[in-house]
């Protein structure tokens, strides 16, 4: 089979998959999504003098041949899974209409977007921005006419986008493996938290508090960093983890604060009350019985962030939430690039592949490790602004290690120091976490109690265990443990390595002659210091 | 030449330091006066504490066992291991509760029921911790460091959730109440159960009159521990293989020379180190009486803590510092406040690693991380 046609079919089987989850208007969303990310990753299979028509022309069978796939599945949703489940199958109209809108649009998308590969790579660039930017403008649009609602579970993705790229600035750009990021997303949130509800009376525009909150993090990743700084490693991995561990103790048990001088309040009494005299101070008392965090009640309501036009953000109203973030993640990219050019980035980078080297070559590693955990948090501190506000509520238990081996997740999963895979990354990760698991909860539950279960009357041990566990929310970690497990096996540099590792990768190819252990060059160039 | 005024900066800085705890401390609990008033008030408590802090440290110490040979070995901090404990915990609970000792008064019965568990846990952890190692760290042995620490999470995790979904069945594990896979599950308190039933007294020392108790319990876990303790240093010194692996924690290469199967030493190594954890499980859950799938979390942060603070790599080291952090724990939970008594075993982590990473006990080891 032709490489370009084994792509397109592979990308179109987990379209299908979601399709096969969610039925109805979805196959139509995911069309235009699947075609899009078809043409995006086939492009380059083609030779470029063959300009524009030609390459259409070549990709329209390919195209055609996944939208089969697409039909197929949601036929097979509609008319067989659907009943099974119990779920009322979508009328005849809607579906001719859906797989039309669906087919079209896959075919349309992945020829055209394949094809801009024939034209000068200046105009290609330029065509596939206008392309994502169109498509993500419309998203939000298309989804609430559909009744798909999907845009508050992808916002929710989307900030892990963002959680994502600031650990790949600590992780993929410095090597330095953080495994309590997750610390300054709580740091972020409760700043907002704190400086805009009614639990202290202080209630701060969103638009200042998100920078507050961003220089806070970004403080107490220096702070944070400091003590890490000497460790390499293994150990700096457990210090983060411990910090990721304490940070979220704190904010819960934060909730009856007193805070008396000791030396007015026993110290100097104490000495007296030795020498038999009776003291007169008087104790300074800082705060009493303050509830600073509300612990496990948690902070809400936040406020929310307001526009001229549009007013107060509403939560049932995504759509302005989501342009925010959209715009938020813009910024971020926009100064990550930035920063990954820059004479800093550079010195990640260096002190990543080798400390001493780096060192030696005039380069301070504490400063670059300390302004990589600092610039780090700094996009968790947005991420944590943005998550509180639109919460409108924040508790101490999001913010757990599992949340900071989430964001790992979406690092490693999307190829570690690459700007665009951790944006592929997050979105996979976080709508399979958020979307399609509770979709195939919902599928199997359907499935359970209108087919599955009465099959089983006869043995009702067999019966309550099929139903106790049959329920895919159950194994969430067992699939991020998997991911991390199964991509540092095979796939180390991630879904999409960035170039450099690429390079290394063929050069590690070119030297490293015979693999002991099964272990080799693909390994070699993951960013990892040669601690 | 220093300035004369640099003389007085550390002191200087330790005043401040000693002031901002003095000042901050109380948040966390830490608060002098109230802790040098209870102690005042029942001093008996101290001795109290110690018995629990030497049979949790006696626990912990075993956990850390596995850390510190498996780090000796290949230098990976195997995250999954606190969790194999854990799978160890309800190992046993499974094992106790399909002989029925749970259930039952006869205390031949539950004595059988204890050893069976104990070997079973034994077995199924250190198969556990092989698999693992099989699996997730040997294809990357070579590879740079920070997969096989990813790799090492990603099973962590994994070892988790297999403990959840364990917990959720009903026929593995007997609820005593609680439901749920997610639920902190009741390991019945075996012991206690036997000596009264053949008449003794669980409580040894519970004449005192000041309320100390030391059980039959603290016991049972501080002898066997240090049965475990010896077994180990005994075969680690003597045998044959207890030799090939203090070699390859010298020096791999050298060793794989002198023809010795790493692969082999690595899987021994990761055996015991299971197998130990799957003992320290079943004790933990006798004297603690609790079954948590989470719990391999917390024990793991310890024993780590542990094994890094009597120097990490050093047997003998690890032995110390459990105990030191089993005392520590107990302690502050005695004293301080529960809530906190993590985050006094990770200040604890930083300090050691801050100011002697080679740890009490350690020799170089400590600076390869």
């Amino acid at each position: 089979m032709k490489p370009e046609l084994k792509s397109a079919l592979i990308t179109g089987m987990l379209g299908g998959l979601v399709v096969f989850l969610f039925g109805g208007w979805s196959v139509s969303v995911l069309g235009i999504l699947i075609g899009i990310v078809i043409g995006l990753s086939n492009g380059s299979r083609y030779n470029r003098n063959d300009g524009f028509i030609r390459i259409f022309k070549q990709a329209l069978p390919n195209a055609l041949w996944t939208a089969l796939i697409f039909i197929a599945v949601s036929l097979l949703e509609n008319y067989v899974v659907a009943p099974a489940a119990g779920k009322r199958p979508s009328p005849f109209g809607i579906m001719l209409a859906a797989n039309l809108v669906g087919t079209l649009g896959l075919v349309l998308f992945a020829s055209v977007v394949t094809a801009l590969h024939g034209l000068t790579p200046r105009w290609e660039r330029i065509g596939k921005i206008i392309l994502l930017a169109v498509m993500v403008v419309v998203f939000p649009f298309i989804d609430e006419w559909t009744g798909l609602r999907w845009t508050s579970n992808v916002i929710f993705a989307l900030i892990f986008v963002i959680l994502g790229l600031g650990l790949n600035i600590v992780v993929g750009f410095a090597g330095l493996l953080d495994l309590g990021y997750a610390a300054f997303f709580a740091i972020g949130a409760y700043t907002t938290g704190i400086l805009s509800s009614p639990q202290h009376d202080i209630y701060l525009n969103f638009w200042l508090v998100i920078w507050l909150a961003a220089g806070m993090a970004a403080i107490w990743g220096l702070i944070l960093g400091a003590p890490t700084l000497p460790l390499r490693g293994d150990y700096l991995a457990i210090v983060t983890l411990g910090f990721g561990e304490i940070i979220p103790v704190i904010f819960k048990n934060l909730i009856d604060v007193t805070i008396k001088e000791p030396l007015t309040c026993w110290v100097i009494p104490g000495i007296q009350s030795l020498f038999g005299a009776t003291s007169n101070l008087k104790c300074i008392v800082l705060a009493e019985h303050l509830d600073l965090t509300a612990g496990e009640r948690g902070i809400k309501p936040i406020g929310r962030p307001s526009l001229p036009i549009i007013g107060d953000f509403q939560s049932d109203n995504p759509i302005p939430w989501f342009f925010l973030i959209i715009g938020i993640i813009l910024l971020s990219v926009f100064l990550i690039r930035r920063m990954h050019d820059s004479r800093l980035g550079r010195a990640w980078m260096a002190i990543r592949e080798d400390e001493l080297a780096a060192a030696q070559m005039g380069i301070d590693p504490v400063r670059t490790k300390l302004a990589a955990f600092s610039m780090g948090a700094t996009f968790s501190g947005f991420a944590g602004a943005f998550y509180a506000a639109y919460i409108a509520g924040i508790f101490p238990s999001v913010f757990d290690f599992s949340a900071s081996i989430i964001i790992l997740c979406v690092v490693v999963l999307g190829g570690l120091g690459n700007i665009n895979g951790v944006i592929v990354g997050g979105l996979i990760i976080m709508t399979a976490d958020r979307l399609f698991l509770p979709a195939l909860k919902d599928l199997l539950t359907g499935l359970m109690r209108t087919t599955i279960l009465p099959g089983l009357e006869a043995w009702p041990g067999v019966q309550d265990a099929v139903a106790q566990n049959a329920n895919p929310i159950l194994y969430r970690f067992l699939l991020f443990g998997l991911t991390l497990v199964i991509m540092m096996a095979i796939r180390p540099e991630g879904l999409l390595p960035s170039a450099e590792v690429r390079a290394e990768l063929h050069a590690a190819e070119e030297q490293a002659g015979p693999i002991e252990n099964g272990s080799g060059p693909a390994s070699d160039s993951a960013a990892g210091g040669k601690a | 030449m220093k300035p004369t005024y640099m003389r007085f900066i550390r002191p200087l800085i330790a005043i401040l330091v000693i002031y901002l705890v003095l000042l901050i401390g109380p948040i966390a609990s830490l608060d002098f006066p109230n802790i040098y008033a209870s102690i005042k008030a029942n001093p008996v408590q101290l001795i109290q504490f110690l018995i629990i802090g030497l049979a949790n440290g006696a626990i912990v110490a075993i956990i850390a066992l596995g850390y510190t040979m498996v780090y000796g070995i290949i230098e990976l901090i195997n995250f999954a291991h606190g969790d194999v404990y854990m799978i160890g915990v309800f190992t046993a609970l499974t094992t106790l509760s399909l002989t029925g000792s749970l259930t039952t008064t006869d205390p031949g019965h539950i004595a059988i029921g204890i050893f069976v568990a104990l070997l079973v846990a034994i077995a199924f952890t250190a198969a556990l911790n092989a698999a693992i190692e099989r699996l997730a760290y040997r294809r990357l042995r070579n590879a740079p460091r920070l997969a096989p620490l990813i790799s090492a999470i990603g099973m962590s995790f994994i070892v988790e959730n297999i403990g959840l979904i364990w917990a959720a069945q009903s026929w593995l594990v007997p609820s005593f109440g609680t439901t749920g896979g997610g639920a902190q599950k009741e390991f019945p308190d075996l012991l206690s159960r036997i000596f009264v039933s053949l008449g003794w007294d669980p409580n040894l020392l519970a004449s005192t009159g000041w309320g100390l108790r030391f059980t039959v319990k603290d016991l049972l876990v501080i002898v066997l521990a240090g049965v475990l303790m010896i077994g180990l240093r005994l075969f680690i010194q003597n045998t044959r293989l207890g030799k090939a692996m203090r070699a390859t924690a010298q020096n791999r290469d050298a060793a794989k020379m002198l023809g010795i199967d790493i692969d082999r030493v690595i899987t021994a190594t990761f055996l015991i180190g299971g197998g130990l954890a799957g003992a320290a499980g079943l004790m933990a859950g006798l004297y603690n009486n609790n079954a948590w799938w989470f719990m391999g979390f917390r024990a793991g942060l310890q024993s780590f803590t542990a094994a890094v603070l009597g120097g990490i790599g050093n047997i003998t080291g690890a032995m110390l510092g459990g105990f030191l952090i089993g005392l520590l724990a107990a302690f502050s939970d005695g004293y301080l406040n529960a809530r906190w008594t993590n985050m006094w075993v990770f200040a604890t982590l930083v300090l050691i690693l801050l100011f002697r990473p080679t740890g009490l006990l350690g020799e170089q080891v400590g600076q390869k991380a």
